[in-house]
């Protein structure tokens, strides 16, 4: 099922072929290690109680009854932990850095789900029994859950120290915006557009097993958070401790996709815990936790949308006002306003953008990164807003794209708010998925569906996804931060039996990180990556992390390789340098090959095995008039950024942009509003494909988290704040009979920014949700021709564009000159 | 996720096990326990007793009844086990049709028929398809043991004839006769997945029975509809005009999958295409 | 011995081969039993409404749902987990064909797949496309999509599990 179209890349060794995964074997066996698996004497395991109001004050706790109940060992309330620790730092500047978090609520609950008290017992079932006899008095308050209206004067507000319920508003404004608009023979107005809030619910939950070591003070903290770096830099200054205190160490993790970055509250009360206790404690979040509590999506309000086209359907610019839903706390947030401007003019090359940003608080589960962060709620509104040009201007959805795609001779291309699209062809990679969904006989098979009673309906969705963030940007909302730039930590050695031993900073959750690190390895020492072992996940005591390791953004190829890269170079000279010195000839003489050090073209016995030349340093180093090289190699990559212009809000934001294009057709019932998939194509341009099925298997999951959030998942509110999907059986996660037939297509435009020509990717950028929506809208022209505005689209939303289009149609409105 | 304390306990004997329900007043019946190990672990329900009746063979029987006009599934029949019976492939088909249909494998092999109609959850398969085929209901208790129709059996939100101290030991559903059809259809949460409205028809001889599921706390039959039919045109035409005023008269739940309106409207093109598809089964 | 309801029980269960006799609540599910009580941590836990499937195992040759099934269920039956499959490290065909197929990623939902996978194939040696997604219906992953596993699954159709 699969066409590969491949341009020139680095072919050096390993690179490029898709070894085998080193990971398979214990997983498959049921060997992985998950913080879940991991037991320790005399441990806790906690349950938190939660909060069942959107909005309340705590009026009283009473724990008496729960600890009264055999086999408990104890509970911590807000009130401890407002003595024990400081509110979290916040990103934001203020009104939003003026936001108190702690690790459970303190004084008012502010989200149904929000964790007040933690119950340590001897098992699972007491600990949740127990919670059940924790007495909460709550005084329930006005609830917001409306994001348009948490500004409003009257709208009850979640802060009262941010003095109201925005955490952030700003001005991105470049080119001449106005003057597009004078230029314009048309300018599509569209009311309103909505970006749905859903995640991507990784199946294993969050969760951690934390010790406390009393005699140093040292925590170590077994879990699976995602951003060790980031954690770390949350929880220290919290808990009044120095980072090195906080030994974070992950080993399997069942997926992240962003979702697992924002652990820190739970964390902390857990370190408070175990040091209460004097004993080990952990914790395994419920799904409905999760659900209700955990890394929300960002919710998006696009309002007063305007497009200037010329009458070639020449793009000249938009402007719009957006207002991002952040859920009741700043996580991580307000980064989701920055971020998106690392693809302000998605995939196209108009000029002129304008978009006022605005950040509000409302009673729901709090926002942070997920698959796509922020970036793919921005291209869905640019390719919502050129599809909908497209089809209001009757121009064709397909030549509208090239007219304005940026182009391959542009790159690399400087977009108007500074950054720089590395390479790429989107043009190219669209005749591919013409070409794989056979574009030319969509009317036929049209037509053949209304024969049957369905509508058909085709849909396009380009995307970026943007990696190796600058955080340097996080200043364009604050300039107060003193974050900027981005690392990665790697160290390669060479042991004293010739063992190769990797370790990394990163955290993979199932993206194959062991295995691509070895192929780079291998190829640069010279051996099969059989013989690199690289160490699973993430250990703060390896010393081979910095203020920016995990596994997020996109950019493990980069950063991640980079480091790995720069490591294995630096061992190499080293080896090389050691085997001149044992032969007595100059370094250039040297090479690594098949495991071996030796002179090139020299006699057989002039090669050392990698065993011998490992022993030296380590164990039989006399002899030497100078120090042996020490066959350990530690290296920060460090990608090439300056912190970028505040004014302007203009700069180079991210090193890497990988792209999708997606296509899609779907059939409709009109009497119904069902419909299903029946065609999918997906092409996907990461520049250097280190390990080519690796690569598939992040577009194949992307889009099946796509294909999720276009049609089923949705975390959705009521009134009263409640989160009516709030587990796997209302919030349906699409299985195998779930998903079309998928045909996948492969460009490789190498990045001339990155160490191995690879860009980031993973995260995808949503582009199944852009084809979907494209594709509805286009088979409901033949009914209606109703407008599609959100980016989620379950069957009742299409029953309703088919029975009152006019309703969506009075959100666009056309004017020409 | 975790159960509250329970006292549980296996008879080995049907007598033994109305025994325990009876002596013990919050005990429930174990069957299957793919909704109520569920209910457990939320908390949503949990009894003081659990009486599991899977030692209890004599419930897990499929067979016709002495004059073969009916065919009788215990109570612990699973979904897998109607799925694979070539006495259901003969009997009516349409039960390991839809038996097919419900959840996934693994909640196949567990779950019966007897747990999901006692559960009468209104989104389940088997009580508006039962309540169309015309299905009857064993109930035993210590005084004896007496038969009810669908009408008698699926009685309010979660409830059923089946009383404290009681048990379901069998259902019986009708033998196909010649010239009848069977369907069963609506809009799910995904392929095989949950239903947001559901509709079961069946077209024979004696006329045609259409129920409705996911609209009410019970299995609604379309008894208009039902009556506008019985002349025997069951032309598209006829069939859809039969369905005037359906949605109408119910007062279905709104949620996060539909509105009431939404459901209103699904019942009605459901009950059209069940009965269409009925009839054209029915005329082979 | 059934007749009396009581909060615990002795139970002997044989898993992958092996009989244990534990002393278990009778409100413990069996997932836990397996994972806590046997420490067999390769049957995992993804929801808290059995839906997701990565609690998968067969009891006496069936695929279940660990996570709906108390412990006490188990007294007396055969139950087989994802660490009985390969034997003294000797990767199964099904697992090799995971493996080369890319059909893990995170293996969070493999050890489930697998079994959901295997009850398939110990009854259904040559599975249709349609007949594998049935089959592996009841397991969700988040990181595939799906379509390698089923092509895992038709590759190691017909070579033994």
């Amino acid at each position: 099922m699969t066409a590969v179209e491949q341009e020139t890349t680095l072919r050096k060794g390993h690179i490029g072929v898709s070894v085998p995964r080193k990971e398979d074997s214990r997983l498959v066996q049921g060997q992985g290690v998950f913080f879940d698996d991991i037991k320790r004497h005399n441990m806790g395991y906690v349950h938190f109680v939660r909060s069942p109001y959107a909005h309340a004050k705590i009026v009283s706790i009473d724990v008496t009854a729960a600890l009264e109940l055999p086999g408990v060992y104890g509970t911590l309330t807000g009130d401890e932990v407002a003595l024990q620790t400081d509110p979290f730092f916040q990103i934001a500047a203020p009104p939003g850095a003026h936001v108190k978090d702690y690790a459970l609520a303190v004084g008012k609950v502010r989200y149904v789900g929000e964790a007040v008290v933690a119950v340590a017992a001897e098992t699972r079932e007491r600990a949740r029994d127990a919670a059940e006899l924790v007495e909460i008095d709550y005084e329930p308050l006005p609830v917001v859950v409306d994001a348009r209206r948490a500004l409003d004067p009257d709208a009850p507000v979640l802060h009262e120290d941010a003095g109201g319920n925005m955490s952030y508003t700003g001005v991105w404004e470049w080119g001449d915006v106005d003057q597009a608009f004078a230029d314009a023979d048309h300018v599509v107005r569209i009311g309103e557009l909505h970006f749905d809030r859903f995640n991507s619910t990784p199946l294993e939950t969050d969760g951690a097993l934390v010790e406390y070591n009393r005699g140093t003070g040292q925590w170590t903290i077994y879990t699976n958070n995602q951003f060790p770096g980031f954690a770390a830099i949350m929880m220290g200054p919290a808990l009044r401790c120095g980072i090195d205190k906080l030994r974070l160490v992950t080993q399997d993790i069942g997926g992240g996709f962003g979702n697992k970055i924002t652990s820190h509250p739970q964390l902390v009360a857990l370190c408070l815990l175990a040091r209460k206790l004097k004993r080990p404690v952990q914790w395994t979040e419920w799904r409905t936790d999760f659900h209700q509590s955990m890394s929300h999506g960002n919710e998006r309000w696009f309002h007063d949308v305007e497009v200037a086209v010329k009458a070639d359907g020449t793009l000249l610019g938009f402007r719009a006002k957006a207002i991002d839903d952040a859920g009741a706390w700043l996580r991580y947030e307000p980064l989701g306003g920055v971020i998106w401007s690392q693809v302000a003019p998605g995939v196209y090359r108009w000029r002129n953008i304008k978009l006022e940003f605005t950040q509000v608080l409302t009673n729901k589960g709090p926002v942070s990164p997920n698959r796509g962060y922020s970036r793919m709620q921005h291209l869905w509104l640019t390719e919502r807003i050129v599809d909908i040009v497209a089809s209001e201007l009757e121009l064709d959805p397909v030549e509208i794209r090239k007219r304005n795609y940026v182009r391959a001779e542009d790159m690399p291309y400087e977009t108007p708010n500074g950054c720089v699209y590395d390479s790429g062809d989107y043009a190219k990679a669209l005749d591919i998925v013409l070409d794989l969904i056979g574009y030319d006989t969509i009317e036929e098979r049209r037509k053949e569906a209304a024969a049957r009673g369905k509508l058909l309906g085709f849909g396009i969705g380009s995307t970026l996804d943007s990696g190796t963030n600058n955080f340097g940007q996080s200043q364009l909302l604050n300039p107060d931060l003193q974050f900027s730039g981005n690392n990665e930590v790697a160290t390669v050695k060479l042991d004293i039996f010739g063992e190769i031993v990797v370790t990394l900073g990163t955290t993979p959750q199932g993206q194959g990180h062991e295995t691509t690190a070895a192929q780079v390895v291998a190829s640069i020492i010279g051996c099969d990556p059989d013989l690199v072992t690289v160490r699973v996940g993430h250990d703060s005591y390896w010393n081979s992390h910095a203020g920016f390791s995990g596994t997020y953004a996109s950019q493990f190829a980069v950063t991640g390789l980079g480091a790995v890269k720069g490591a294995a170079e630096e061992l190499a000279r080293q080896m090389r340098q050691l085997a001149s010195m044992v032969f007595q000839c100059p370094e250039e003489a040297i090479e690594l090959a098949d495991g071996f050090a030796r002179i090139k073209d020299g006699p057989p016995e002039a090669a050392l095995p990698f065993m011998a030349l490992g022993a030296i340093p380590n164990a039989n180093n006399a002899g030497f008039p100078v120090d042996p090289p020490q066959m350990n190699a530690r290296y920060v990559y460090r990608p090439p950024f300056e912190v970028p212009d505040k004014e302007r809000k203009f700069g180079k934001l991210t090193l890497t942009y990988a792209m999708q294009i997606h296509g899609c057709v779907l059939e409709i019932d009109p009497e119904t509003g069902y419909y299903e998939l029946v065609d999918y194509a997906a092409v996907d341009d990461c520049g250097t494909r280190i390990n080519p099925k690796i690569v598939e298997g992040q577009v194949m999951g992307a889009t099946a988290h796509g294909i999720g959030a276009a049609i089923w998942e949705t975390f959705a509110y009521d009134e009263e704040g409640n989160l009516l999907t709030p587990n796997f059986y209302d919030y349906h996660v699409p299985h195998a009979l779930d998903m079309p037939p998928l045909k996948t297509g492969a460009v490789e435009s190498p990045s001339p920014f990155t160490p191995l020509g690879a860009k980031g990717m993973g995260e995808g950028g949503g582009g199944a949700i852009h084809c979907v929506g494209a594709a509805i809208q286009d088979a409901l022209r033949a009914a209606g021709g109703a407008v599609v505005t959100d980016s989620h689209n379950p069957y009742h939303r299409v029953w309703e564009l088919i029975r009152h289009p006019e309703r969506s149609r009075a959100t666009v409105e056309v004017t020409t000159r | 996720m975790l159960l509250r304390e329970v006292e549980y306990a296996r008879p080995s004997t049907i007598e033994e096990a109305i025994g325990l329900l009876s002596e013990h007043a919050g005990a429930r019946a174990l069957a299957g326990g793919q909704t109520l190990v569920n209910v457990m672990k939320a908390r949503a329900a949990s009894p003081d007793v659990l009486v599991d009746l899977a030692d209890l063979d004599e419930l897990r029987t499929i067979a016709f009844s002495a004059d073969g006009s009916w065919l009788e599934l215990g109570a612990m029949v699973t979904n897998t086990q109607i799925v694979g019976s070539s006495e259901v492939d003969v009997a009516r088909p349409i039960l390991a049709e839809v038996a097919a249909t419900i959840a996934d494998v693994q909640v196949r092999n567990r779950g019966t028929i007897g747990g999901n109609v006692c559960v009468n959850d209104p989104t389940n398969h088997h009580p508006p398809l039962l309540s169309a085929l015309g299905a009857t209901f064993t109930i035993r208790s210590t005084s004896g043991e007496r038969t009810v129709s669908a009408d008698e059996f699926f009685l309010g939100v979660y409830m059923t004839a089946v009383g404290e101290g009681e048990l379901l030991t069998k259902v019986s559903v009708p033998t196909r006769k010649p010239g009848t059809g069977d369907a069963m259809t609506g809009l799910t949460l995904g392929r095989h997945g949950t239903y947001v409205t559901s509709a079961a028809a069946t077209v024979g001889p004696e006329g045609v029975r259409v129920a409705i599921g996911c609209v009410d706390a019970v299995p609604v039959r379309a008894t208009e509809m039902e009556q506008r039919l019985a002349g025997g045109d069951l032309s598209e035409a006829a069939v859809k005009a039969a369905t005037a005023g359906l949605g109408a008269a119910l007062d279905p739940p709104s949620d996060v999958h539909a509105s009431a309106d939404y459901r209103r409207h699904l019942a009605e093109v459901s009950a059209v295409r069940a009965v269409l598809e009925a009839a054209k089964r029915a005329r082979g | 011995m059934g007749q009396q309801p009581t909060t615990e029980r002795t139970i002997s269960v044989s898993v992958n081969g092996e009989t244990y006799e534990r002393d278990v609540p009778t409100a413990r599910l069996l997932v836990h039993f397996l994972r806590d009580d046997l420490d067999l941590t390769g049957t995992h836990i993804g929801c808290d409404t059995g839906n997701c499937g990565a609690c998968t195992v067969h009891v006496d040759g069936a695929a279940v749902k660990s996570c709906m099934l108390l412990a006490v269920q188990a007294d007396g039956r055969k139950v087989a987990t994802v660490e009985g499959l390969a034997g003294d490290g000797e990767l199964t065909p099904l697992q090799q064909a995971f493996s080369h197929a890319h059909a893990l990623q995170c293996g969070y939902c493999t050890p489930g797949m697998l079994m959901s996978a295997k009850a398939l194939l110990d009854r259904n040696p040559s599975p249709t496309e349609e007949e594998i997604r049935i089959a592996i219906q009841g397991n969700i992953c988040r990181c595939t999509g799906y379509w390698n596993i089923v092509e895992a699954i038709q590759d190691a159709a017909g070579g033994g599990t």
